[in-house]
């Protein structure tokens, strides 16, 4: 079967090619990057110092770490009783709804931000409604600022929470419920002894997900505020990009802590993924319809993922 | 699943979740063909101006042009390179999928930003100095849709059980190449028409990579929207509205296809 | 005919650290039906793709009417197989799915269409020929997966539980048509299965597997009268498996030298306490009485099974159910009539 090894090897090496020239490679250059000395050979882990012992780029840090654990929150929140109110429904009526966030999700970005410019923007529709009727409620509010930004970061948020949170209510089983209920239990019991642990492992799962994704947000918050809001993502670009200085070392090290925060969370979601998949193994029997179920689920959760 | 009616409460919720979620691709959509809006719920007046206005605009043209040609060459590349790699893997290497699937979560893990910053210092200087061109792009691209084809292509294989179809065609005297080519791709193909849709339109939406690896020279359309934002909002619209509703057709024909597919496997 | 046909030789496979096929030397008979029995994980399937070439040797020799078949690809050794999900192409139609073969070998078209119309008619898929795969019953894939492997006539047969998927009733069908198209064709077949009343019915030989081993073989009625180690007589039934110690106390010294004996449930009579007429003609017959204990009755359709406690032995007995045989209750004290000539001396596992 030695013969084999030939067509194997040619059906590899252009996959091996690209992924080495356009994803491994980066990353190791980005890594070297990091810790290099700016023209000459060696190794300094000054750009680290340098950027922990500055005020604008650790506030850069707190500022991405605010907006993505807020939004995340929010998110969750509004996700997690979306989704559980989303399985009351008919199954006719809940694809729909479920197709209509798919759907916003795909409206992300630069769009995004230009809709909510349009709507709530310095001349936007409901701005210039609201100070004509007199509503000052929203006239401290400004859509270019932090408030602003958690209200875009929470709107695509919102769709994926509930996206990657409704199966998980599809775990709970109703006889669970029914069984619960003829051992005495109230229904806020229920979910206190058996549903809330029951989805823990999915909350914090979705979690890493949406913290990953609001701290590598970028297009939304470039297209709202440009380089005028100190975020990490917007500093890494800029420097690297250069609008003003080039010090591409930093943007490197600052890259690498990024990455390093998404990381973590993406691997946050791993493990608990892993382990809800332990509560719920034996209820999946793995039929087909089954599996391209959930197929279907991860497609969408990547497409989420990569959307923003 | 449930007969019983729906509560009020969930009723109401999920009106509220709609609305919120739809009220800026409304917003968007009205400004695309008014005349008039100030102050009113409502626009005063229509207008099909800016449609026509987005048409005759020669730039706009061109940036879809560019993005269409991007994300075609760069799927039609991911798709001849991942075929055959994910097969083999597949099919001869199953022991590697734990280490497959690290490397395609890397692209979600690490975000757009963070590629770019280590894309623009590898092929910035050196002997391959391609920033600027397509060519960083394309490679870009392609590890950007990487989990989608990975994914897609794996889960068909798996969904017609791939190897056994193939021991099968060999005992009956087919040559590797011939059972391929003869009964795994028709049988896969459907599955990876849909990864191959959805990659499209992913990469139709992305900006980040493109802006900052290219965005000075190659205009895709998310580019050239970024630009016409702060100039004119009713024509940004208009192109946002396109753009949302070539992505609407996409997906629909996407969910087409998927239940057309899972009706033919999934027995 | 040609005394061995398929001849093994030596077969060894490990996976990792495990030992999946152990020296395992086998040969067939042209013509002949012979299953590997066995339960999930002795190797019986692995054995299966060894032969057809789908896993790799890791030692050993196939010999195919005098050829080593070891080192081709599948594709060349002619072998044909029916897969446990039957593999059919999702894309072809009945007809195409069993034209593929002699298309992969270059058959001419016309001569394609006449085999392939042979064929649809011998598995009675008439109506069925320009479906899909996919629209069929289970027991209407297995007939195109069979008619499709034996289409190119190959030299061997190759089925891989083949009816694990199907409902009784169709099993059963499906089982004896198989034979059926199997020695009209005089098809050399290796027949997997861990059913033993499947392999019981449907063999002209059986191989009984364990551990990567081959631990007994035989025409199905000797394997089941004659089990040579505990683990075939568990295998092959419900045979009451006794300990030396155990066996002294129901027959008796000078029953031999073994470990452990078997004892056929349906080789023991149950007698009514008081009919001792009987009795006496059991005993002349060199029989030995015993008094037991009934423990539990189930009545298992023409067969019913009785659980009794007899000097401190559990024997499992199965009795005709004929209307006649006294329907005992539980707890009532019974007396067996034992046959010393069916008591089985068993060897060690292993030996």
């Amino acid at each position: 079967m030695k013969h084999r090894t030939g067509w194997i090897l040619l059906g590899l090496a252009p996959f091996a090619i690209m992924v080495l020239a356009f994803q491994v490679a980066p990353i190791l250059s980005m890594l070297m990057g990091s810790i290099s000395k700016p023209g000459v050979p060696g190794f300094t882990l000054n750009h680290y110092d340098k950027i922990f012992h500055s005020a604008y780029y650790l506030q850069a840090i707190k500022n991405s770490l605010l907006i993505a654990v807020y939004s995340s929150l929010i998110g969750i929140i509004v996700g997690l009783f979306c989704a559980y109110s989303i399985t009351r429904f008919t199954t006719k009526i809940r694809d729909r709804l479920l197709m209509l966030s798919n759907m916003t999700s795909n409206f992300a970005g630069v769009p995004l931000a230009f809709a909510y410019i349009i709507l709530l923007g310095n001349n936007g529709v409901f701005t210039l409604l609201f100070k004509q009727w007199g509503w000052d409620v929203f006239a401290d509010f400004n859509l270019y600022s932090w408030s602003g930004l958690v209200l875009i970061y929470v709107y695509f948020q919102v769709p994926l929470a509930l996206l990657l949170l409704y199966p998980s209510f599809y775990g709970i089983q109703e006889q669970w419920k029914e069984a619960a209920a003829l051992l005495g239990a109230r229904p806020w019991q229920f979910w206190r002894t058996v549903g809330i642990p029951m989805l823990t492992p999915a909350i914090f799962g979705t979690l890493g997900i949406l913290f990953a994704n609001a701290m590598g947000a970028y297009a939304t918050a470039y297209a709202l505020v440009g380089g005028n809001y100190n975020l990490l993502a917007i500093r890494i670009g800029s420097l690297v990009a250069g609008d003003i200085v080039n010090q591409p070392e930093v943007g490197s090290a600052l890259a690498v802590l990024l990455a390093l925060s998404t990381l973590l969370a993406v691997y946050l979601n791993h493990r608990m993924s892993k382990r809800s998949q332990q509560f719920t193994a034996s209820y999946a029997s793995g039929s087909s319809s089954k599996r391209i179920r959930s197929r279907k689920q991860q497609w969408n959760a990547t497409k989420e993922e990569v959307g923003t | 699943m449930n007969q019983r009616k729906v509560g009020w409460t969930h009723r109401s919720l999920m009106l509220l979740l709609m609305i919120y979620l739809l009220l800026p691709l409304l917003g968007t959509f009205l400004y695309a063909f008014a005349k008039e809006w100030q102050t009113t719920v409502l626009p005063e007046s229509w207008t099909l101006e800016w449609i026509r206005e987005m048409f005759r605009d020669a730039r706009f043209l061109d940036a879809l042009w560019t993005s269409l040609y991007l994300c075609l060459i760069s799927v039609a590349l991911s798709l001849a390179v991942m075929l055959p790699a994910v097969f083999v893997i597949t099919v001869y290497f199953p022991k590697w999928e734990t280490f497959m699937k690290g490397l395609v979560v890397l692209p979600y893990a690490v975000p757009g930003v963070v590629a770019a910053v280590g894309l623009i210092r590898t092929y910035s200087s050196g002997f391959i100095d391609i920033t600027g061109t397509a060519y960083i792009l394309i490679g870009a691209y392609f590890i950007v849709i990487l989990p989608y084809m990975y994914q897609g292509i794996r889960n068909s294989l798996l969904t017609v059980s791939a190897v056994e179809l193939l021991n099968a065609a060999e005992l009956l005297g087919a040559s590797r190449m011939r059972a391929f080519v003869t009964i795994i791709l028709p049988n896969i193909w459907p599955g990876v028409i849909i990864s191959t849709l959805l990659s499209f339109s992913v990469l139709f939406g992305e900006f980040v990579l493109t802006n900052m690896l290219v965005g000075g020279h190659i205009q895709t359309i998310q580019v050239y929207l970024y630009q016409r934002v702060n100039e004119s909002g009713h024509l940004a619209s208009a192109i946002a509205i396109a753009y949302f509703v070539f992505i609407l057709i996409v997906s629909t024909v996407l969910m087409k296809l998927g239940k057309k597919f899972n009706k033919v496997v999934g027995r | 005919m040609n005394a061995s046909y398929l001849e093994l030789q030596g077969i060894r496979k490990t996976f990792g650290d495990t030992i999946v096929l152990n020296d395992v030397d086998l040969t067939i008979r042209e013509g002949e039906l012979l299953t590997l029995l066995g339960p999930s994980g002795c190797g019986k399937s692995t054995l299966l793709r060894c032969i057809a070439g789908l896993t790799e040797l890791d030692g050993g020799r196939i010999l195919l009417g005098q050829k080593d078949i070891a080192n081709l690809p599948p594709r060349n050794r002619e072998i044909g197989m029916v897969f446990q999900s039957y593999a059919l192409f999702p894309n072809l139609t009945v007809f195409e799915n069993i034209e593929y073969g002699l298309k992969m070998r270059g058959v001419a078209k016309k001569e394609r269409i006449s085999r392939c119309e042979e064929l649809i008619a011998l598995v009675d898929l008439g109506d069925k020929r320009d479906a899909y795969p996919q629209n069929l019953s289970g027991g209407q894939q297995q007939r195109v997966a069979l008619a499709r492997s034996i289409a190119v006539k190959p030299k061997v047969l190759l089925l891989d539980e083949p009816l694990s998927a199907l409902d009784a009733k169709i099993r059963k069908n499906l089982r004896s048509e198989i034979r059926e198209i199997q020695k009209r064709f005089k098809m050399t077949t290796v027949f997997v299965t861990h059913d033993q009343e499947e392999a019981l019915t449907l063999s002209d030989r059986i191989c009984i597997m364990n551990n990567g081993q081959i631990v007994q073989d035989g025409t199905p009625e000797s394997l089941y009268s004659t089990p040579r180690t505990e683990f075939v007589a568990r295998f092959m039934g419900s045979y009451n498996v006794l300990s030396h110690m155990e066996a002294t106390r129901l027959f008796g010294e000078g029953i031999g030298s073994a470990a452990s004996f078997a004892l056929r449930p349906e080789s023991v009579r149950l007698l009514s306490v008081n009919k001792s007429t009987n009795e006496y003609d059991e005993i002349a017959a060199g029989k030995r009485i015993i008094e037991g204990t009934i423990d539990s009755v189930h009545v298992l359709g023409n067969v019913i099974r009785y659980v009794v406690e007899t000097t401190g032995v559990r024997l499992t007995i199965d009795i005709l159910n004929d209307g006649r045989s006294l329907r005992t209750d539980e707890q009532r004290v019974v007396r067996l009539a034992l046959d010393p000539s069916q008591l089985l001396q068993l060897e060690k596992e292993g030996a």
